[in-house]
């Protein structure tokens, strides 16, 4: 089976017409930067592509009083440009420039690094832990769902053939909330992430923790939120101390996730030093003023 | 949580085939009756600067301007054998070559001169810019293009050869002078290790580099570069990850080696002690520049936390473990 027939639309309702017609025998393709590789090796093999990254609606990135939202057709290069993004929400334009290389980023969009759903995707734990959500698309219908409930497993996200991921939107940062993140990989450009994990902290006005996601890359079948750490962490003051304790919880938590896998001694000892970094800069960026 | 660290390594390393291998290069030297100059030499130029730094040679013996040399390696149906770029060899061995043939075709054209221009012997003759003329009666003189329409053959060609000197072991005492000549070579790096999650990075560098003579000194540096990032992927990055006999990292994504945004900046110390057997005193220096870079970074490593890696690549998952072991002990 072969490839017979590209689209490329400007549009998101003939997008929405192709899909529906060829179902899964269609892929979206917006940068490639995964597709073509995966179409080279066989692993995917449609009869049909759409190309997506034409349609200017997905391209855009919006501010309203209370969200952000984020055209899934954006590209990192454009993300780790938007100026009103580099404050509050530095950890978010730090995963996106962790990406790859240059030429990667300005290719590869945030829809696809979604879609895609790598284990190591760099930006699904900034998104996790921003609770961020995804507005999916079909004829007639648009739903939306929780990016955690999207991410269903190692590759796997709850897309249906005729549906489009139009956008991902989370609620802006205020003051005493923050977003941390770090990843781990084993050079400064074109490193496929080891361990990545991104921290958001709700903190209350006596320094105590009102609430805290923490999401992690590479450490499991698909980026995942630490719910048990999460747990552990609520309502404890926000010190060297949580923090300390928090790392040896999490060490705890991927040592059963990853047992038998021949990572697990170095994951579960690296993860400690990824978590600190994440959580320090979500506090740093607790106190940056909001509303961005 | 990180710490900082310097290390140092040095070396010494024979260059060329050794042990009483017949080394050898030729070249041919030829005058066209354009009056322009053309070197013949089969030695590879793989990005090394080979061709930049043998025309210079050719260039230097004869007087005039690199660019003025027509340096032919690449083509093996006109070109004598040269040996293989290899062994840090070529600016050495076949500058040797080329310096001879060179000069052998130099010898020719001088004695051209003197019969075409009634002189008693060579003395004062200089040969510059594309003529040999009387350095004190410059009007006294004569052209390449004029010299080269007085030879009857199509071209005048000259050869030149050269066969390093080495000799043989000997197998039971080790004794012998199995390389000639050797080059000389130290790297100073400072490291940044973090022991929680065991990278490490190479914050800069320094590289005492004994050339005999430099010939380019650009090209030089560039090879420095070259052969510390090289080091760098020798000691840290590149992983074959062989289980079962299967190499698992075949590919560039997961087979490391570092980026541009890897790489320190490497300050660079030319020393320059002129080998007598050398092209202008000229040693090799292309596999010298790589071989103390991971040896400075591990002693670098040692300095940072204290511990010996004997195993190369230093990956993170190797460090993690040996600290980790390093505690447990303590």
């Amino acid at each position: 089976m072969e490839i017979k027939e590209v689209f490329q639309t400007k549009e998101i309702k003939k997008t929405l017409e192709i899909l529906e017609y060829y179902q899964h025998q269609c892929k979206i393709i917006a940068g490639g930067t995964d597709l073509i590789i995966q179409l080279r090796e066989g692993k995917e093999k449609p009869i049909a592509l759409v190309d997506i990254s034409n349609i200017e609606e997905l391209k855009e990135v919006k501010e309203t009083a209370e969200w952000i939202e984020i055209g899934s057709a954006v590209t990192f290069t454009q993300i780790i440009g938007i100026s009103y993004l580099q404050n509050k929400l530095a950890a978010l334009v730090e995963a996106a420039a962790s990406v790859g290389s240059p030429q990667i980023r300005n290719a590869a969009t945030i829809g696809g690094n979604i879609c895609n759903a790598s284990p190591a995707a760099d930006c699904i734990p900034p998104l996790l832990a921003l609770d961020a959500i995804v507005v999916l698309q079909r004829k007639n219908i648009i739903r939306e769902m929780h990016l955690e409930d999207f991410i269903t497993d190692k590759g796997k996200a709850a897309l249906e053939a005729d549906e489009l991921l139009t956008k991902i939107k989370f609620k802006k940062l205020q003051i005493n909330q923050g977003l941390g993140f770090s990843k781990l990989g084993f050079r400064k450009a074109l490193a496929i992430s080891k361990i990545s994990t991104a921290v958001y902290i709700d903190r209350e006005q006596n320094n105590r923790c009102k609430e805290i996601r923490i999401a992690n890359g590479a450490l499991g079948r698909c980026g995942l939120r630490e719910k048990k750490v999460e747990e552990y962490l609520l309502e404890k003051t926000l010190d060297k101390t949580t923090i300390h304790q928090g790392g040896i919880k999490l060490k705890e938590e991927i040592e059963k996730r990853l047992h038998g896998r021949s990572t697990v001694a170095f994951k579960k000892e690296a993860v400690i030093g990824v978590f600190q970094k994440a959580f320090k800069k979500a506090l740093e960026c607790c106190d940056t003023e909001g509303s961005i | 949580m990180k710490k900082r660290g310097i290390g140092f390594a040095s070396i010494f390393y024979g260059t060329g085939y050794g042990n009483g291998f017949p080394d050898i290069s030729n070249a041919i030297a030829e005058l066209g009756k354009d009056g322009m100059v053309t070197i013949y030499a089969g030695a590879t130029e793989v990005g090394q600067g080979a061709k930049t730094i043998l025309s210079q040679i050719a260039a230097e013996v004869l007087g005039v301007s690199e660019k003025e040399i027509n340096l032919i390696c690449e083509d093996t149906s006109i070109t004598p054998d040269a040996g293989t770029a290899a062994a840090s060899r070529q600016t050495y061995n076949t500058g040797n070559a080329i310096k001879i043939a060179a000069e052998n075709l130099k010898e020719e054209m001088i004695a051209i001169a003197i019969e075409k221009l009634g002189l008693n012997s060579s003395v004062g003759l200089a040969v510059k810019d594309g003529s040999i003329f009387l350095k004190i009666y410059p009007e006294k003189g004569i052209s390449f293009k004029e010299i080269a329409s007085l030879v009857e053959e199509k071209r005048l060609r000259r050869a030149g050869n050269f066969t390093a000197q080495t000799t043989r072991m000997d197998e039971d005492t080790g004794q012998g002078a199995p390389y000639w000549p050797y080059t000389f070579s130290a790297y100073g790096v400072e490291v940044e290790v973090d022991i929680l999650t065991g990278t490490v990075e190479v914050l800069r560098s320094v590289c005492a580099q004994d050339t005999g003579r430099t010939i380019n000194p650009k090209l030089v540096e560039g090879q420095i570069d070259g052969g510390f990032a090289m080091g760098l992927g020798y000691a840290i990055y590149e992983d074959l990850n062989i289980q079962e006999g299967k190499i698992k990292n075949n590919r560039l994504t997961n087979y490391l080696i570092p980026t541009a945004l890897d790489m320190p900046e490497v300050k660079k110390i030319l020393i320059e002690d002129p080998e007598s057997t050398g092209p202008y005193g000229a040693k090799g220096i292309g596999e010298p520049v790589t071989i103390a870079a991971a040896p400075a970074i591990l002693n670098a490593i040692y300095n940072a936390i204290g511990i010996r890696m004997k195993e190369i690549p230093v990956t993170p998952e190797k460090l993690i473990k040996a600290l980790r072991k390093k505690e447990m002990e303590a």
